[in-house]
């Protein structure tokens, strides 16, 4: 009867059963044993009243419950108040930190790891912060633009400089345009006293300080009243020249054979336009005597408020062509007025243009890297998490809430974050020197690149988002750990969902590092074709200088050539030196000039015009230039080394420029002239082309004068460039000094280079990226390499059951070997294939950098991901090899 | 809440003194109402389930020197909380009050 009575308790609600039912049977049981004793009709009648009771009760209690299991007890939610939350934070830091001290490995590997990811990207920011991101040092820089000119359809560069007219012109008409400055920039001799070095300088229109509207640290500026030809000193200037004294406003300086006053020093912060220029000579132009035409003016503007580029492009193009009615001028110019369109760029975007794509790239890099970093950190977490699953399933049994595990979870990431944030900041101070050193001197403010209050909020901001990055998804997955679950695996199996998510991880990082070793690989291929570019002259053993003698006898030209002459031949003397030469401008070192030449083919311009000829560069040589830099002559001869005068009104062109002047036709003995001039050369010889600016490109057609020709303008000429032919070109400096010394005891010796350090200069902006590129790329590799390994090892140590069992049914070492190798190369290849796809899209970005290979060039692609597989199988294989060394009877005993 | 039944009040009442078990509270209630509830078992934890549910009663640990059925089993043990405890008060007081009631109609009758 007892059982059957204990049935009807089935009767109940499960809840109600589940906490009475035992007690409901046990107090059946007694009431009948007790009813037993007094006889067996009170036991039926006991029975009876008993299950009458149970059936009534039991569809009561459905119909009406009484029991409502009250909610299972929990640790109440922490109450949202700022101090109740601060104190679970701080207690939950202060027990991660501790349990962090007690996985010394982990937090080491997971610190280092982060600091190096971390502290590539904080470094790269302080850079763009100071480079890019500092507003110019100007008044309001975002209204200032820089306008250039362009002619499509004509025979003109896509962009080329404005004119005097120009600047007169859209100075009184223009309505968009607030005020405006034009400036032409240039290397110059600067004489002060006893020193004389060629230095950076400009002519600008004496509206160009109130353009910028920056103050000066001393002095006045000059307005549009002040005389012409005063000169504003930079900062830089004023410390190391006049040693920071005051005195210096109102005294003279020596510029082209004239004294001009120092009216005022600008402050340490002020450079313009960003090319080194340390003086500003003002000028004014004069609306009466300008030659339209002689283009070459550079122009900054200050936009009117509320002007936008777009339509002062429309204003100055219209006004534009009003300009050969203005001011006269050939057909031609007045043709390429029809054509002119203005260029209008951003100030800053003119002045860091350049540098700005290879920072942001480089910035772009070292997120990657990031990403893999945390991927790996992520990772490390689940591993841990994993580890610890029983300990936050009791938790969680015992009534704690996601929020609370998320938040011990996270609390680990946030202190490991943290301490890989604060050696960031020191792994960034030690290396932004060291990236700075290498990084292309030409850009402007390099050195005002400092660790400074935004970039450690940065460095602050950025580990806060690789806590949450690398603790949120460990934490999420793991915070909902239940014990029946855990129950079901044994307590410590792997669910599938988690294996997904590592390999989820390694499959990402394997595609990131990817597309860094492909970025790389492409400018490692660009800088190999430009290096082996032909410039059509010998980057070594070529040793050269200049030199700026002073004196009355030189300021006669013929006395000037002999001068220059005898030295040139006193250092091809020199032991060890094969030739000596010298030119106005040295390839890679120093700019042409470019003017129309017209041959005896073409009619004579007008008084006031531009010759018709294409525009060709420039320079002059004496010595044996040719010979010492190794230029092919291709027909005809050189010019004289040692006896100029036999070259009077004699010229070498290059193959381009003979190409420009008489197409299809032999050069030799035919006459050209050169716009400005009367005289009329004759071409004695034809030369290989060189490169004069980069290696990158076309080369520049050019015209070779005799040094005596320099009759026509010598004080722009004071210092010439030598060049030294010696296998000796390292060393052979100190020798040249004091020969130098012994020659013109005052003059200064500078520009000091080899032609080789000129060639790697050239393409430093290439190899500069290459560098930082490939740095980046390797730290991403290793970290990919890591993260590969730590899974592999992981799924390898979680596996050494089955492993056993199957070297225990006989599975040959090497096909357990092979299982785990297969496992990471599946990985490793599909974060391949999708590296790949992501490298095609990412890899545009690159094409200014590019030479000689297009940013889809399936040799480097294909190279780089054969590289990428093979580090996937190396990183598999140890852990492999571990696997295939299982002792069967070990692990099974383990287990 | 509605007022106790009897039942409920001397459940209440079983346990005033300490944590007990089921068929204790069932001892108590029969022995304490002289007889007049014999509670069978699916009233009894019915009324235990509705008093718990109420919070005025809850489930506690066993007392040390409890016995137990047989190794392996527990019994539940239930005791007041500070909630029953006061509501036991309460009808105390009540039913002191409504005695005294009582008692004074009845010699106000008398007279």
């Amino acid at each position: 009867m007892s059982m059957l009575l204990g049935r009807l308790v089935r009767l109940f609600p499960p809840a109600f059963r589940h906490q009475f039912g035992n007690d409901l049977r046990e107090q059946v049981r007694t009431d009948l044993r007790r009813a037993r004793a007094s006889g067996r009709w009170r036991e039926l009648h006991c029975g009876v009243a008993t299950a009458f009771d149970l059936i009534r009760s039991a569809f009561a209690e459905r119909l009406h419950p009484t029991w409502t299991p009250a909610p299972r007890p929990s640790i109440p939610e922490p109450r949202r108040d700022l101090t109740t939350m601060l104190s679970h934070w701080t207690n939950d830091l202060r027990l991660a930190f501790r349990s962090l001290r007690r996985s010394p490995g982990f937090a080491a590997i997971a610190v280092v790891t982060l600091a190096l990811a971390i502290g590539a990207n904080v470094g790269i920011f302080a850079v763009i912060d100071s480079v890019l991101l500092n507003p110019l040092p100007y008044a309001e820089p975002h209204r200032l633009v820089d306008i250039a000119a362009s002619a499509p359809g004509s025979d003109f560069p896509p962009e080329f400089g404005v004119s005097e007219e120009f600047v007169i012109h859209y100075g009184e008409r223009s309505q968009l345009i607030e005020s405006l400055a034009g400036y032409d920039t240039f290397t110059n001799t600067l004489r002060v006293d006893d020193r004389v070095e060629r230095i950076r300088q400009a002519f600008v229109t004496q509206e160009l300080w109130a353009t910028l509207g920056v103050p000066p640290l001393h002095g006045r500026l000059p307005g549009t009243d002040d005389p012409e030809g005063t000169v504003v000193i930079s900062h830089q200037l004023w410390t190391t020249w006049f040693g920071s004294d005051r005195s210096v406003l109102g005294s003279t300086v020596d510029l082209f054979g004239q004294s001009r006053e120092i009216v005022a020093v600008m402050g340490p912060d002020f450079w313009f336009p960003g090319d080194g220029t340390l003086l500003w000579i003002s000028y004014r132009p004069d609306p009466a005597a300008v030659t339209p035409g002689r283009f070459g003016t550079s122009l900054v503007a200050r936009l009117a408020p509320g002007a936008d580029e777009e339509s002062l492009a429309r204003e100055l193009e219209a006004l534009a062509r009003e300009l050969p009615e203005r001011f006269g001028g050939s057909a031609a110019y007045a043709e390429l007025m029809q054509r002119h369109r203005p260029v209008i760029v951003s100030q800053a975007q003119e002045v860091l243009g350049d540098i700005a794509g290879p920072l942001w790239l480089m910035l772009g890099a070292v997120a990657l890297v990031l990403a893999i970093a945390c991927a790996n950190v992520s990772n490390l977490f689940l591993v841990r998490a994993e580890h610890r699953q029983l300990d936050l399933a009791v938790r969680r049994a015992l009534g704690a809430g996601r929020g609370a595990l998320l938040r011990t979870l996270l609390a680990e990431a946030l202190v490991v974050a943290a301490a890989a944030g604060l050696m960031a900041v020191v792994v960034a101070w030690l290396s932004v020197p060291v990236f700075l050193q290498v990084a292309p001197s030409n850009v402007p403010r390099l050195d005002e690149v400092t660790i400074g209050l935004s970039t450690l909020g940065f460095a602050a901001a950025l580990s806060f988002a690789a806590a949450l990055v690398c603790g949120l998804f460990p934490a999420w997955r793991s915070s909902s750990a239940r014990l029946t679950r855990l129950r079901e695996s044994g307590g410590r199996g792997t669910t599938r969902g988690r294996a997904w998510s590592r390999d989820a991880l390694v499959v990402l990082q394997t595609a990131l590092a990817l597309v860094l070793l492909i970025g790389s690989g492409l400018l490692v291929r660009s800088f190999q074709e430009l290096r082996a570019v032909d410039p059509g002259y010998d980057t070594d053993n070529v040793f050269t200088f200049q030199m700026a003698p002073e004196g009355e006898h030189l300021r006669d030209a013929r006395s000037y050539a002999r001068f220059h002459l005898d030295f040139a031949a006193r250092l091809a003397a020199l032991p060890g030196v094969d030739s000596a030469g010298l030119v106005e401008n040295v390839p890679l070192n120093e700019g042409l000039r470019l003017v129309p030449f017209r041959t005896e083919d073409m009619p004579a311009p007008g008084p006031d015009e531009v010759a018709p000829g294409p525009r060709l560069n420039y320079t002059w040589v004496g010595g044996d230039y040719f010979r010492t830099m190794g230029i092919e002559l291709q027909a005809g001869r050189p010019l004289h080394a040692s006896d100029p005068e036999a070259d009077s009104g004699s010229v070498v062109v290059s193959r381009a420029a003979a190409d420009a002047l008489w197409p299809g036709e032999s050069a030799l003995g035919r006459r050209l002239q050169r716009s400005g001039s009367e005289a009329w050369y004759t071409v004695v010889g034809v030369v290989e082309d060189v490169m004069q600016y980069t290696f990158r490109g076309e080369p520049d057609p050019l015209v070779y004068f005799s040094l005596v020709e320099l009759g026509e303008e010598p004080p722009a000429l004071s210092s010439p460039g030598y060049v030294v032919r010696t296998t000796r070109a390292e060393e052979i400096a100190p020798e040249v000094r004091a020969l130098v010394r012994q020659v013109a005891p005052e003059a200064p010796m500078y520009r000091t280079f080899t032609m080789a350090e000129l060639a790697s200069d050239s393409m430093i902006e290439l190899s500069f990226t290459m560098l930082t590129l490939a740095t980046v790329t390797g730290l991403a590799l290793l970290l990919g390499a890591i993260g590969l390994f730590g899974v592999l090892s992981y799924v390898v140590a979680e596996r050494t059951r089955e492993i056993g069992v199957r070297m225990a049914l006989g599975a040959q070492a090497r096909r357990v070997r092979s299982m785990v190798v297969g496992q990471g190369a599946r990985l490793v290849g599909v974060g391949v294939a999708i590296g790949l796809v992501v490298a095609l899209l990412a890899t545009r970005g690159l094409d200014a950098l590019l030479f000689g290979v297009g940013s889809s060039d399936p040799v480097t692609y294909g190279a780089t991901a054969l590289a990428m597989v093979a580090i996937g199988v190396l990183a598999s294989y140890l852990p492999a090899r571990r696997a295939s060394r299982v002792d069967p009877i070990e692990s099974l005993r383990d287990a | 809440m509605e007022g106790l039944s009897n039942l409920e009040y001397h459940v209440l009442l079983a346990m005033a003194e300490g944590p007990l078990y089921g068929y204790a509270i069932k001892d108590a209630v029969e022995e304490e109402s002289s007889g007049a509830l014999t509670p069978r078992a699916g009233s009894l934890y019915r009324v235990l389930a509705r008093l718990m549910s109420t919070g005025l009663v809850g489930e506690t640990d066993p007392p040390a020197a409890a016995s137990q059925p047989h190794p392996g089993r527990s019994r539940k043990y239930y005791a007041l909380t500070e909630r029953g405890r006061e509501v036991l008060a309460m009808e105390a007081q009540r039913l002191r009050e409504a005695a005294s009631l009582a008692e004074r109609r009845l010699a106000r009758g008398k007279r």
